[in-house]
């Protein structure tokens, strides 16, 4: 099946450790032996995050209990959304953008050279959905009634957040769908791994429509502030510039999560991979440059568009300039830099540089350049419990991430029976 | 006596906009090219 097929081409043929899983009680006893933690647990990262993350749920269930407003966040009537759906949503699904860029260039314009990071960056992507877009619980003021445009409780069809919130529940279906030939293989349960791996194809092809509509789908809800945002963010080709900037969004987080990845499960990977690497680097790199170039040439006609020019000469202005400058074409002209000299540092660096430039434009949307015209006393400033609870919620995706990777197959070599059979 | 030559604004006629992309077209090209050159 063509699925099948693209989801094993070039796959060597790992170990056959696979557990026997007859019924669920087997399944049980496996879970549990895999839920032990491996290794050295007093590693540093464990002391500093297991605080945070432990706080981090206190203040969750303490928001959950009491409400949004303070002393659990400094959000009030005048800044409906802060640092929760700033970074945590908006942003969060901009990096995970990844995977439907890497999904579209693998699996449908069969590009293989990419298809050794497809399954890291389609976990991140999940994970990133599920966790990120999962905190958009936090920001619902009645978050009990968080299910009901999905049961027909009032379905509000008219709200933009009826589409986004469709979009996010089956992109994380999709993402998963993506995923899922990796647990099948985790588990030893062959003919489920056949059919899901059958079902792969679908999923990308589903995955990527939905994904182009939400990423923009985002954006349509930052359409509605028109008084409120500054004329240099505001246009309505604001869903247009959140799709653009999420393809290089997500290319760069795919770039910085696996130069981490690769020097903590380094021993995971076999020499060829690890040769490889440099190379798929470089591609993403000329994607990243070719595309924020692109997305540059879009902010310039924007802004003549939207006869903003003339609000560059103001403090709001040179802030536009040091996010548009700083941090999409200077790091644009790195990417091409580092693919040319393939110097991996500086892509790299390049990356980093892409992810605070589309924080800051997210953030910009959210709360700083939204009622811009505010004093500055009378400014947003997330209150600490809402970065802990923000930390928190990252460090558990990375939690999830680093269990799932030490597990099941996504950058080591999947089973001897999982390799193709049909070829 | 009826104007010969009447002057428009650029900018609502979206000129500076049309001029923009014309660059944007040339630019493409060589920074296509340019990306395109192998690693040394």
């Amino acid at each position: 099946m063509a699925g099948e097929k693209l989801e094993t081409v070039e796959i060597v043929k790992g170990k056959d450790e696979s557990p026997n899983i007859k019924n669920f009680g087997d399944f049980w006893n496996f879970l549990k032996k895999e839920l032990i933690p491996r290794g050295n647990i007093g590693t540093p990262f464990n002391v500093i995050s297991l605080p945070i993350m432990l706080l981090g749920y206190i203040f969750i269930v303490y928001r959950l209990a009491t409400g949004l407003g303070k002393p659990i966040t400094n959000l009030n009537q005048q800044y409906p959304w802060g640092l929760w759906i700033g970074f945590d949503v908006v942003t969060g699904v901009a990096f995970a953008g990844g995977a439907y860029v890497l999904c579209f260039v693998v699996y449908i314009l069969r590009v293989e050279k990419y298809h050794a990071i497809i399954r890291a960056t389609v976990l991140n992507g999940f994970l990133a959905y599920l966790f990120y877009a999962g905190a958009i619980v936090l920001d619902i003021g009645r978050w009990w009634n968080i299910y009901n445009p999905m049961i027909g409780n009032n379905f509000g069809v008219n709200a933009v957040m009826f589409l986004v919130a469709w979009h996010f529940f089956l992109y994380m279906l999709a993402a998963l769908v993506e995923f899922s030939p990796a647990i099948a293989e985790w588990l030893g349960m062959k003919r489920l791994r056949k059919i899901l791996g059958a079902m792969t194809l679908g999923a990308v092809v589903f995955g990527i429509c939905l994904s182009t509509l939400h990423q923009s789908g985002l954006a349509a809800l930052m359409i509605m502030a028109k008084s409120k945002i500054h004329p240099l963010w505001y246009t309505e080709f604001m869903p247009i510039l959140y799709f653009v900037s999420s393809i290089f969004a997500g290319l760069s987080m795919v770039v910085f999560e696996g130069s981490i990845s690769h020097k903590v499960f380094g021993s995971q990977l076999d020499e060829a991979h690890r040769k490889h690497y440099d190379d798929i680097l470089v591609g993403l790199a000329r994607i990243c440059a070719v595309t924020m170039f692109g997305y540059f040439f879009l902010k310039v006609i924007l802004l003549v568009h939207e006869h903003a020019v003339p609000y560059l000469n103001s403090a709001m202005g040179f802030w536009y300039l040091f996010e548009v400058i700083g941090f999409i074409l200077i790091p644009c002209l790195m990417f091409i830099s580092g693919a040319q000299q393939k110097n991996v540092s500086t892509i790299k660096f390049a990356a980093i540089l892409t992810m605070v430039g589309i924080i800051l434009n997210r953030l910009n949307y959210t709360f700083i350049a939204y009622n811009w015209y505010v004093p500055l006393s009378e400014k947003y400033w997330p209150a600490p419990m809402e970065l802990v609870v923000t930390a928190s919620i990252i460090l558990t995706e990375i939690w999830a991430f680093r269990w799932m990777v030490n597990r099941m197959p996504v950058l080591k070599e999947p089973p001897a029976w999982a390799v193709e059979k049909e070829h | 006596m009826e104007e010969l030559f009447t002057y428009y604004d650029i900018y609502a006629t979206k000129g500076v906009e049309y001029l923009i992309i014309i660059v944007f077209y040339i630019i493409i090209v060589a920074f296509w090219k340019f990306v395109n050159i192998k690693p040394y």
